[in-house]
């Protein structure tokens, strides 16, 4: 591996032993704690990612004894051992007779007679003919000043350890008398064994360590940009540790738009781009305008119980709009004054009443209208309801993308100019045809097909001119152009999507990871 | 739309030429009409090619002669003649008679029909008459309701064949796919027929019945034939085709189409006289076929200003003629016969587009559209989109759904009456039975079914709800609302009024927060948020027990605004 590729990964505990030993060194904590000033974590650090890096190799393990502080010790340490506590009572009350002292320094009766074992032993404390403790000399106690230090050393050790290797002839006797290694509660140590690692530098390490020393790197570049280095500009000359830039990001989790959305939103701008000015519309409708208004007879097989979904209460409007209810049944019955021969039955208006689920985008349209203006364009994304089971290809609420253009200049090319822009500019087709089709409010009526520069050759929508059936019964005497374009499989496409469920999915997870992959 | 299957070689022959799939595709456009499968790896007698038809007003192109005829004479053939036809003031001499009775008059009483003669019937062509029958009743015959249609051994006939009402009880006979004799009541109740169509008759006194002179019966119409006169094979010549219905145009047009498909196939074509003891739309004694179409007409002017191209009359004329359609100019004026076989032009627009498709699409050039107008985001769809902007960037993830669920979903977990949540009479399933109210049961749905993406769940949706309103005309109205749900260990009612604040802020809304009490949330820890004293929303933090009855275990709060009134 080549020796520069370690560079950028090197964290400054790493560099600075890179810098400071040979391969081959013996190293352990305590030796980078002398020598580098490193805690014992800090040394651990180094050790294990050097190692990681094939830049270090352990050489051997030993076992040691350390001595961990306890509770009980740090009492000692602020409040005295029980020697100390006895001597101090004394020196304070004069002679005591024994259970006065364990009474007045809060200690157990044996606690206190093995504390003053030690201390007439060491002439400290003497017992009168009375049965009296008296202090004969405070200062003859080497015991109490050897566990003062042991204390005082511990507490300031890093995690209240030390190890036995730290320790004189007299400390290591001391503290093999006062640790214990369980039921560690009433004693001043715990005693635990410990290995000790020693490793040394290898591999690549000399390598490694020529090329920190010819690029300057010291380990004591600065970290972090903080407020206090920009306010002191303490930065001016130095130098800051490079990050290892190939590392993983951590995940962020945006607020973000839906993709879906997304698509539908881009292909509204689009059309708003186009001319076309957006209409809205309620959800429930009545038969009136999702058919009758639009010539479809009443005994249509698209208008029954299986491809409409109907209100169960109420199940009618209180009324259909005038002129139009009237105007419209005239159309179906006779044509009325359209010039047309009508279906020739009789209309039913308690049938245009019911209630429905909007079934078709196109409902907008003839809702427009009566207060469109011409010339004008409107368009419409509207949430339609179907009468399917639902599967990958249906759904039963979806949106259809529909719109009308009125002048009275428009006429079939004219049409087929608008949905050569809409292929074009909303589909990206690269190639458009137009074969004849058949729509129950239009005619003539065309399909259009494009060739997709992904998805191939495929119906993109139906169109046509409405029929006057249609238009005239609303108030419009000049031509008016309607279109619906068909739009779902190239938002699938777009989201890398095969499943029409998937569009309106409940799983946070999934949406959140889906791209727009449209550009 | 119906889909039909044709015989491959029945319908060249009819066509006049072979044609291979990349010749047919594009001539099936004429007929507006779809490739839909073509299996060549069969024998070529029996092959057969599957050809969706989309124009619901075109029932004569359901059959192999009908596309046949309608691409024939496209690629140039001579408009059809048949001779056959009786016409007002010139009815065709008929060997055939029936006679319709009174009593069938108030429950089905039209009647046309008959007879092909000449030559065997074909499998082909007997298997292209059931489809066709099948397709003309249930699809254009409103499930044999307005339209039914039967075929008959002649050999077998005494004339003059009686159409009249029965006493269900007092006549019998055995039906096909049985063996014994059955009452009309009986059929109705057991035959699979009965049971599928006896709903057409069941509500009348008298079932109707064709019966012969010699009392033998044809068939049940439109319910079943008899299993003797009315079981036709192939093989089989002079054979009676009848037609009853509702609708005397429907019928007769039925017969017309039929019948032109049959000459077409070669067959001669002997007329029916139907003599009614009541009076028709087209008189008492009718002979069939029988031309009862129309003329149509339409201006030139009128054509060329809708397909935009200059299209004098007698362009008119030829563009129609490739369609079959007879038609003569006379000033700007084109008159037109409709074929035999067609009565869809209800309006001169129907006429125009016949010469759009005889002129062809590729004849017609894309035209840039000139009016100049001003497009526009209706003033909603921009609103909400200002108030997404801002829940991005507080961090929410925006998510859209279905407008269908569940009573379960939008009622019971949500702890909310159903009172005013509009419900669907037909749902396809219970899962998709009501509307939904809010935008809330959605949220907690995503949640319900995320419990393992990374936390925090930071949520929204802008979209439509609507429920029931009595002061509306429709009972019903629709808002625009956006609601908002945010999910992890420490979400509570402060983090989402931090929320609500912020956004309300960037909307430009002063608003104040009351004390609430929805069941969807925590007593004490929701607000109702009002603007100007009109309640917009409410939020707070979600009540455990929804948060239970969803499955949900994370602590959530949502919010749920009132775009519309925000306004």
């Amino acid at each position: 591996m080549d020796p520069r590729s370690f560079l950028k990964g090197l964290h400054p505990l790493e560099i600075k032993v890179l810098l400071r030993y040979a391969p081959g060194e013996p190293l352990d904590s305590s030796r980078l704690a002398a020598d580098l000033d490193y805690v014992e974590g800090h040394a651990n650090q180094a050790q294990a990612w050097l190692i990681a890096k094939n830049l270090a190799a352990e050489t051997g393990r030993t076992a040691r004894t350390v001595y961990e502080l306890t509770p009980l010790g740090r009492t000692w340490l602020e409040s005295g051992s029980p020697e100390e506590r006895m001597v101090a009572f004394l020196t304070g009350n004069g002679p005591a007779a024994m259970p006065a002292i364990c009474q007045a320094i809060g200690m157990e009766q044996k606690d206190a007679g093995s504390a003053f074992g030690r201390l007439s032993k060491e002439g400290v404390l003497a017992m009168t003919p009375e049965k009296l403790v008296s202090v004969v000399d405070a200062s003859r106690s080497k015991r109490a000043v050897a566990l003062k230090a042991l204390l005082s050393m511990a507490a300031a050790a890093e995690g209240g350890l030390i190890d036995e290797g730290q320790l004189d002839e007299q400390g290591k006797a001391l503290m093999a008398e006062i640790a214990k290694k369980r039921g560690s509660g009433d004693a001043a140590f715990r005693a635990a064994e410990r290995e000790t690692v020693t490793w040394a530098l290898a591999g690549e390490a000399a390598a490694v360590s020529a090329l920190l020393r010819e690029e300057g790197v010291s380990g004591d570049e600065l970290g972090a940009v903080t407020q206090g280095i920009l306010e002191s500009g303490s930065w001016k000359g130095a130098a800051f540790r490079s990050y290892n830039i190939r590392s993983r990001p951590a995940r962020l989790i945006p607020g973000r738009r839906n993709p879906y959305v997304q698509f539908l939103e881009s292909v509204k701008d689009k059309l708003c781009s186009l001319g076309f000015e957006e209409f809205d519309g309620g959800l429930v409708e009545t038969e009136f305008w999702n058919g009758d208004a639009l010539f479809m007879p009443q005994f249509h097989s698209a208008r029954d119980i299986h491809d409409v979904y109907y209100l169960a209460d109420p199940t009618k409007a209180k009324s259909i709009e005038e002129p139009y209810q009237s105007r419209v049944a005239a159309t179906h019955e006779n044509g009325g004054a359209t010039g047309s021969r009508g279906w020739r039955y009789g209309f039913d208006r308690e049938f245009t009443k019911r209630l429905v689920l909007r079934s078709q985008g196109t409902v907008l349209s003839a809702r427009q209208l009566p207060t469109a203006k011409v010339p004008g364009k409107y368009f419409g994304i509207a949430r339609c309801f179907r009468y399917d089971k639902v599967d990958a290809t249906h759904l039963s609420d979806f949106y259809q993308t529909e719109g009308i253009v009125l002048g009275d200049d428009v006429n079939l090319r004219t049409l087929l100019g608008f949905l050569e822009m809409f292929a074009v500019e909303v589909a990206g087709a690269k190639e458009v045809k137009y074969v004849p089709g058949y729509f129950p409010f239009t005619e003539p009526s065309v399909e259009v097909h494009i060739k997709h520069p992904v998805l191939g050759w495929f119906e993109l929508g139906g169109a046509g001119i409405f029929r006057p059936e249609v238009t005239e019964p609303l108030g419009v005497s000049v031509p008016v152009l309607a279109w619906g374009i068909g739009i779902d499989r190239m938002a699938l496409m777009a989201l890398g999507l095969n499943d029409l469920r998937e569009l309106f999915s409940y799983d946070i997870e999934s949406v959140r990871l889906r791209r727009a992959l449209l550009k | 739309m119906p889909k039909i299957e044709v015989n491959e070689n029945l319908f060249f022959e009819l066509v006049g030429r072979r044609m291979d799939a990349a010749e047919l595709e594009p001539a099936l456009e004429t007929a507006k009409a779809e490739l839909d499968g073509w299996d060549q790896s069969g024998p070529e007698s029996e092959r057969v090619i599957k050809i969706e038809l989309n124009d619901t007003n075109r029932p004569d192109l359901w059959s192999t002669a009908g596309v046949a005829r309608q691409l024939r004479v496209k690629a140039g053939g001579a408009i059809p003649e048949y001779p056959f036809f009786s016409r007002d003031g010139d009815v065709r001499h008929s060997e055939y008679r029936v006679v319709v009775d009174s009593s069938i008059q108030k429950l089905r009483p039209f009647m046309a029909g008959f007879v092909i003669s000449g030559k065997a019937i074909s499998d082909a062509m007997l298997r292209d008459a059931i489809q066709t029958q099948e397709k003309l009743c249930s699809n254009f015959g409103r499930k044999r309701r307005s339209v039914s249609m039967g075929m008959y051994r002649i050999d077998l006939i005494k004339w003059p064949v009686a159409y009249k009402g029965v006493d269900p009880d007092a006549v019998s006979f055995v039906p096909l796919q049985m063996e014994e004799t059955m009452t009309l009541r009986r059929i109705v109740a057991e035959h699979p027929k009965g049971k599928e169509y006896g709903h057409i008759v069941s509500g009348s006194p008298v079932y109707p019945i064709l019966m012969g002179a010699d009392g033998g019966v044809l068939s049940m119409a439109p319910i079943i034939n008899s299993a003797d006169i009315g079981a036709v094979q192939v093989g089989d010549r002079d054979l009676l085709v009848e037609f009853t219905g509702i609708d005397m145009a429907a019928v007769c047009l039925s017969a017309n189409i039929v019948a032109c498909d049959f000459a077409d196939a070669g067959y001669e074509i002997r007329p029916l006289r139907v003599d009614y003891a009541f009076d028709t739309p087209f008189g008492r004694s009718v002979t069939f076929p029988y031309y009862f179409q129309q003329p149509a007409s339409v201006d030139s002017g009128r054509v060329t200003k809708l397909l935009g191209d200059n299209i004098g009359p007698e362009d008119v004329v030829s563009a129609l003629a490739m369609m079959g359609v007879k038609a003569e100019a006379h000033g700007q004026h084109v008159r037109a016969w409709p074929p035999e076989y067609r009565d869809d032009f209800l309006h001169a627009v129907d006429l125009v587009e016949d010469v759009m498709i005889g002129r062809g699409m590729a004849s017609f050039a894309p035209e840039r559209p000139h009016d100049y107008t001003i497009g526009r985001l209706s003033p909603i769809e921009a609103f909400t989109r200002k108030a997404k902007d801002v829940m991005v960037g507080l961090g929410y993830q925006e998510m859209v759904y279905n407008y269908l669920g569940s009573g379960k979903d939008y009622i019971e977990r949500m702890n909310v009456p159903s009172d005013d949540v509009i419900r669907i009479s037909n749902p396809m399933t219970e899962n998709f039975e009501y509307v939904r109210p809010s935008i809330l049961p959605g949220l907690l749905q995503s949640e319900a079914v995320s419990s393992k993406a990374p936390y925090p769940h930071r949520i929204f949706e802008a979209g439509k709800v609507a429920f029931l309103d009595d002061a509306r005309n429709y009972g019903t109205i629709t808002r625009q609302r956006m609601g908002f749900l945010c999910s992890h260990q420490a979400a509570d009612y402060n983090e989402l009024a931090g929320v609500v604040s912020a956004l309300l802020y960037y909307l430009g809304e002063e608003y104040v927060v009351e004390d609430s009490a929805d069941p969807r949330y925590l007593p004490g820890r929701q607000a109702r948020i009002l603007v100007d004293g009109v309640e917009i929303g409410v939020f707070g933090e979600l009540h455990p027990a929804v948060l239970e009855n969803w499955g949900i275990t994370m602590p959530s709060v949502a919010c749920e605004l009132d775009l519309d009134s925000l306004l």
